[in-house]
């Protein structure tokens, strides 16, 4: 139970409060601003306990989101409520800034309305909540919307509402990943995984069926035996077609709409979609990743005064893929007094503010290879502390999963509509991005 | 309110709301209306245009309505009178054809938070109940708690408990969860709503179609239900299964602690169970989120302390990252620090040894402590990575690592020859008075085998007068003596040079007592100091088996997934410890919330209430009457307990116990009974404070 919340920026001047509970006082505003806020120290924890209250908050880009109680409360849950709520303010008006929260307050103390009530989470579905915001201004309902909010969420199902029409029937589907490394000077990797998320994006009419595949390693092994079976009486010396093509997911979790009890059976992926974008699924892998990039450093200290540095990289996919916004980042000692750099692709600058070279790469092809120099002069100072040589991280973005997740098949079934799988139209796409991806030097 | 300035601004705002030419144009209207509701949440007191609002309360306007209602709500405690003009609008709009408005004018109604609004509101939420759409249904239940919230302690409705029983088999799922939280909350009394059977099974059937809020909701409230047979458990976990796999970390662990507690007597379960979440939990331990890997970090710990091996082999999930915050990275130091095995422990020493040399003085030390931990289990290994730290010559460094020493000395007495070896030269590097204590500790206990040992202390004895930590001057007054009990010859000297100071111009009585003592202790003879102060000390291993006994898995399995592993248990004892009390107190009066805007305290202050005693004369409970002679004797009764627990750190005391009294007193201020139970702060502060000097004084005067 959530007793209140509240909305800082910076500074923490105060954005929105919104109280739900009694025993949350105004004060409850202020202590959090006085304590964590303008605290010297940084953030200790996300949770906090001031006078017997707990705050939980998260920070979007410099604006706080606090929610506050008295209660024990399973903190997990408070702050995927939080996470959900800039997802929904994020649904209706793009990036959380304190601009925007103060161009839409209305609009917020609307939907804090709606999806907490008394301090318990009441419906948090963007799609559903449109019935009942009304920030478009005046506008008087008609008679058919009324008659949706009452029959919607008749008890069926929660997250689609019936009546939906489509004049054309689209899907998209988004596999979107982020690969994580840390890796050792010596190019040894420490810890590599890769966080998945399937979005899709359904534009389909009616109630439809859908059914997801994936080149799953056990779904495929079941098949490959299945098939398998089929085929040695014909020719006995069928290869499996498992193999280098089927993944191993660690774990997979998925929207609520997916039926599990159908996942754990038969591993079939099968659900009837939200109107709208949404996260069909979530996996973790941490095996066979292709990591896109290697990045092989080089540092040499001559005497007290200089540093030679040196950084290759090489991408490791198929030559006719493109990555793109490529960005290598190079720390540097913080006594640098200056720095010259030559590489032979992109453009690189020493930004003293941070302490790093930043190394920025249009496009790179895969299979090819670049890098760069540069000489750092340093200061020399009596400060005893050896620099501590924080990791080379690197940002960019493939047109591939690193995981090598494959979408098999998603197909459609509207058994009332007249419409079948084949007229509708589908969109896949992948994109692999950096998560923390860093070597050591 | 604290800011000023606002008496024109309510002027301006007054005008503009009464302007008919505004009032004419909805968009002008409205624009004044989120003024109002713009300086209210900066926290201006608004409520001086609490008449020009309610009338515009009166409008067609949805938008505009949420807008009044929401102030209405904000400031009906302090304008009863005002707001009974509203309830007509209200009353209305609660038979609106739209089911928003109906909803909307209940959801408002019911959150009035005024006495005497109760007559009003209790027909529409029985219609409410039975309205057609669920949207309002919704509301109305919630609406019972709030009602019953409102009357305080009045008695439970039976009919209306009756009613949301049967609605617990509503068609819409947040129907059904509201019903609960609403049950719980108009039976608190009498523990809650109850779970028998039909209505368990009911529940677990209805949980694949509620959100993720409702499944952790109901997982919660299937805690209180006892299944009948092994049979029915195990058909109840069956179907629980797929919830230890759901897409919402909060499902996961609060079905994960409904395992537990169900299986609790089938301990291959609860493993099973924890073999299962593995995977969730390691998910959101690396997930980008990092509030949740921060609570997922904190459960994992609470696990590792049943289950030492159980995350072993993920180790390298637990390296952190350069960029990762700050309390992610310490959590993630403790994790490593617990599962280390036989075939993990070079690659995590080895990264833990990363870590000392952060740039971070705090993420650096606790780098160490761990490493200390470690030790314990695998000494060779981290007293050398230890020593070659000392190498650094980094403050911040060594003073951890000789704490970390002494701790190793105590627990694991073979690696004494390497720790004599690698303390010389290390007093160059510390500064601050743990580090210090530390090294005269084991310069004292080990001063035989330290050859520079008299020196190190003699150097301290030198400069002892600019000395400004008394707790050091303490731990070197009992090392000096300790070695002088084994040195004789090279310690004579200083000793006479130390007490003489000590009992002469030290100006911190603790330290001059102590200097006395062990002046009177010498006069006794030789013999009775060596029993007194080498006497065997403590069994070591003692201490050490009951660190490395199972806890079993039940023993934490109710506070799973509360915010019990996330404090720490200790941490969360004491702030539960006040609640308790508070329960049972009256309710604050809802004005209380504006009117007075309480004092801010400080974290420092909530620290030290942290660390009062358990003795019973600091729960005040308002409700015992004492009287001042009663509570001085209970105060004077108490008094060993009393020493034990706050080590004599002479000045601090009066202001420590002052910031907690103040702390103490504000929880009571602005409650009815505030006065009898300011009168007895009162007698407690002034018993206090009149005890340290006495105390002192007394012992000053026998000395003399």
């Amino acid at each position: 139970m959530i007793g209140g919340l509240f909305i800082y920026n910076h500074k923490g001047e105060v954005l929105i409060s919104r109280v739900y509970r009694d025993d949350i006082g105004r004060n409850a505003v202020d202590a959090f601003r006085v304590n964590v806020i303008h605290a010297r120290q940084q953030v200790r924890s996300p949770v906090t306990n001031i006078a017997r209250t707990s705050f939980f908050h998260v920070k979007r880009s410099n604006i706080w989101l606090a929610a506050v109680t008295k209660q024990n409360v399973n903190a997990a849950m408070v702050f995927e409520f939080l996470y959900k709520m800039c997802d929904v303010m994020a649904a209706y008006f793009g990036k959380i800034s304190e601009e925007n929260i103060k161009n839409n307050f209305v609009l917020i103390y609307e939907l804090l309305d709606e999806i907490l009530d008394f301090g318990y989470p009441q419906n948090s579905e963007t799609g559903a909540l449109k019935t009942f915001i009304t920030q478009q201004g005046i506008k008087s309902q008609t008679k058919e919307e009324q008659s949706q909010i009452t029959s919607q969420v008749t008890g069926q199902i929660g997250w689609r509402r019936e009546g939906i029409k489509y004049r054309r029937n689209e899907l998209f589907l988004d596999v979107l990943e982020s690969v994580n490394l840390l890796m050792s000077p010596q190019g040894q990797v420490l810890s590599a995984h890769v966080s998945g998320r399937v979005v899709m994006k359904s534009y389909l009419s009616g109630m439809p069926e859908c059914k997801f595949g994936m080149n799953d390693k056990i779904v495929i092994e079941k098949q490959g035996k299945g098939t398998a079976d089929e085929t040695s009486k014909r020719r006995p010396s069928a290869p499996a077609r498992s193999g280098k093509q089927s993944i191993a997911i660690d774990d997979c979790t998925f929207h609520q709409c997916v039926r599990l009890s159908k996942f754990d059976s038969e591993r079939s992926i099968s659900f009837i979609p939200p109107d709208g974008e949404f996260e069909l699924m979530r996996y973790r892998t941490t095996k066979d990743i292709i990591l896109p990039f290697r990045v092989i450093p080089l540092v040499r200290e001559v005497g007290r005064t200089k540093l030679e540095v040196k950084v290759v990289i090489k991408s490791n996919f198929k030559p006719s893929l493109l990555a793109q916004k490529i960005e290598v980042r190079i720390p540097t000692p913080l006594n640098t007094s200056g720095v010259q750099v030559i590489c032979m692709k992109g453009k690189a600058k020493y930004k003293a503010s941070e302490n790093a070279i930043v190394w920025k790469i249009k496009r790179m092809a895969g299979m090819k290879e670049s890098q760069i120099s540069a000489e750092i002069e340093l200061l020399p100072t009596n400060d005893k502390k050896k620099w501590a040589r924080p990791p080379i991280s690197m940002n960019f973005e493939v047109p591939f999963a690193p995981s090598g997740l494959k979408v098999r098949y998603l197909k459609v079934f509207e058994p009332k509509l007249n419409y079948s799988d084949h007229d509708v139209i589908k969109w896949v796409r992948y994109i692999g991005r950096s998560g923390i991806y860093e070597t050591r030097c | 309110m604290p800011y000023l300035g606002s008496e024109d601004v309510v002027k301006e705002l007054k005008k503009a709301l009464c302007n008919p030419h505004v009032q004419a144009d909805r968009l002008r209207y409205r624009n004044v209306i989120q003024r109002v509701i713009r300086h209210m949440t900066q926290g201006l007191d608004m409520s001086g245009v609490f008449m020009e609002m309610v009338k515009a309360s009166a409008t067609v306007d949805i938008v505009q309505k949420k807008l009044v209602y929401l102030y209405m709500c904000t400031y009906a405690p302090l304008k009863p009178d005002l707001a009974l003009l509203a309830i007509n609008t209200l009353c209305k709009d609660c038979s609106d054809p739209n089911p928003m408005v109906r909803g909307l004018a209940l959801r408002s109604m019911c959150s009035l938070r005024m006495p005497g609004v109760q007559e009003y509101i209790q027909q529409p939420i029985l219609n409410g109940l039975r309205d057609k759409a669920s949207y309002v249904r919704r509301v109305a239940v919630l609406g019972c708690a709030k009602m019953h919230n409102l009357h305080g302690d009045s008695e439970v409705d039976g009919a209306l408990v009756n009613e949301l029983y049967s609605l617990l088999r509503d068609q819409d799922p947040i129907v059904v969860v509201n019903c609960l939280r609403s049950l719980e909350e108009i039976l608190k009394q009498e523990g809650g709503v109850v779970i028998n059977k039909p209505i368990a099974h009911h529940l677990l059937n209805r949980m694949p179609k509620l959100d993720q809020w409702g499944q952790a909701e109901v997982l919660n409230f299937l805690l209180r239900y006892q299944p009948r047979s092994e049979e029915e458990l195990f058909d109840i976990l069956n179907l629980l299964d797929s919830f230890l796999k759901s897409s919402s970390p909060g499902v996961v662990m609060g079905a994960t602690k409904l395992f537990l507690i169900l299986a609790k007597k089938f301990p291959h379960v609860q493993t099973d169970v924890l073999v299962q979440v593995k995977g969730p939990l390691l998910a959101a331990c690396s997930s980008e989120s990092r509030e949740l890997c921060f609570a997922a970090l904190c459960h994992v710990r609470q696990i590792l302390h049943s289950l030492p091996g159980h995350f072993s082999s993920h180790y390298k999930k637990f390296f952190c990252s350069y960029s990762e915050p700050h309390y992610i990275k310490l959590q993630k130091v403790e994790v490593l620090c617990e599962l280390v095995n036989d075939e993990n422990v070079q690659q995590v020493l080895e990264e833990l040894r990363g870590y000392c040399t952060d740039v971070s003085a705090d993420f650096a030390q606790a780098a160490i402590f761990a490493i200390g931990g470690i030790a314990r289990t695998y000494t060779d290994q981290c007293v050398q990575i230890l020593t070659e730290l000392l190498g650094l010559r980094q403050e911040h460094i060594t003073t951890v690592v000789v704490q970390t020493f002494r701790d190793l000395v105590w627990l694991c007495p073979q690696c004494t020859e390497a720790v004599c070896q690698a303390l010389p030269g290390c007093e160059e590097n510390i500064q601050d008075s743990e580090g210090k204590q530390a090294l005269i500790w084991l310069l004292g206990v080990h001063g035989e085998r330290i050859p520079n040992a008299p020196y190190v202390l003699e150097d301290f004895v030198e400069n002892v007068k600019s000395e400004t930590f008394p707790a050091v001057k303490m731990e070197l007054l009992t090392a000096l003596l300790r070695l002088f009990l084994s040195r004789p010859a090279e310690c004579q000297d200083m000793l006479g040079r130390l007490l003489h100071y000590c009992i002469e111009e030290e100006k911190d009585m603790a330290v001059r007592d102590r200097g006395l003592f062990y002046y009177r202790l010498l006069l006794a003879g030789i013999d009775e100091v060596k029993r007194i102060l080498c006497s065997p000390k403590s069994d070591p291993s003692l201490g050490l088996l009951e660190d490395q006994a199972e806890r079993p898995v039940n023993s934490w399995a109710s506070d799973f997934n509360t915010l019990v592993p996330v404090y720490g248990k200790a941490r969360w004892a004491t702030i539960s410890k006040y609640q308790g009390a508070e329960r049972w107190g009256p309710e604050l009066p809802n004005t209380a919330s504006f009117a007075t805007p309480g004092p801010l305290i400080p974290e420092e202050s909530k620290e030290t209430v942290q660390e009062l005693p358990d003795s019973d004369a600091l729960m005040l409970v308002p409700s015992c009457q004492l009287t001042a002679e009663y509570f001085e004797k209970t105060w004077f009764s108490l008094k060993v307990a009393h020493q034990q627990v706050f080590p004599w750190r002479g000045a601090v005391h009066p202001d420590t116990l002052q910031m907690a009294l103040q702390l103490a007193r504000s929880e009571y201020s602005g409650r009815p009974d505030s006065l009898s139970a300011d009168t007895q702060i009162q007698n407690l502060s002034v018993a206090t404070l009149r005890r340290w000097p006495r105390w002192s004084l007394a012992r000053a005067s026998e000395l003399v």
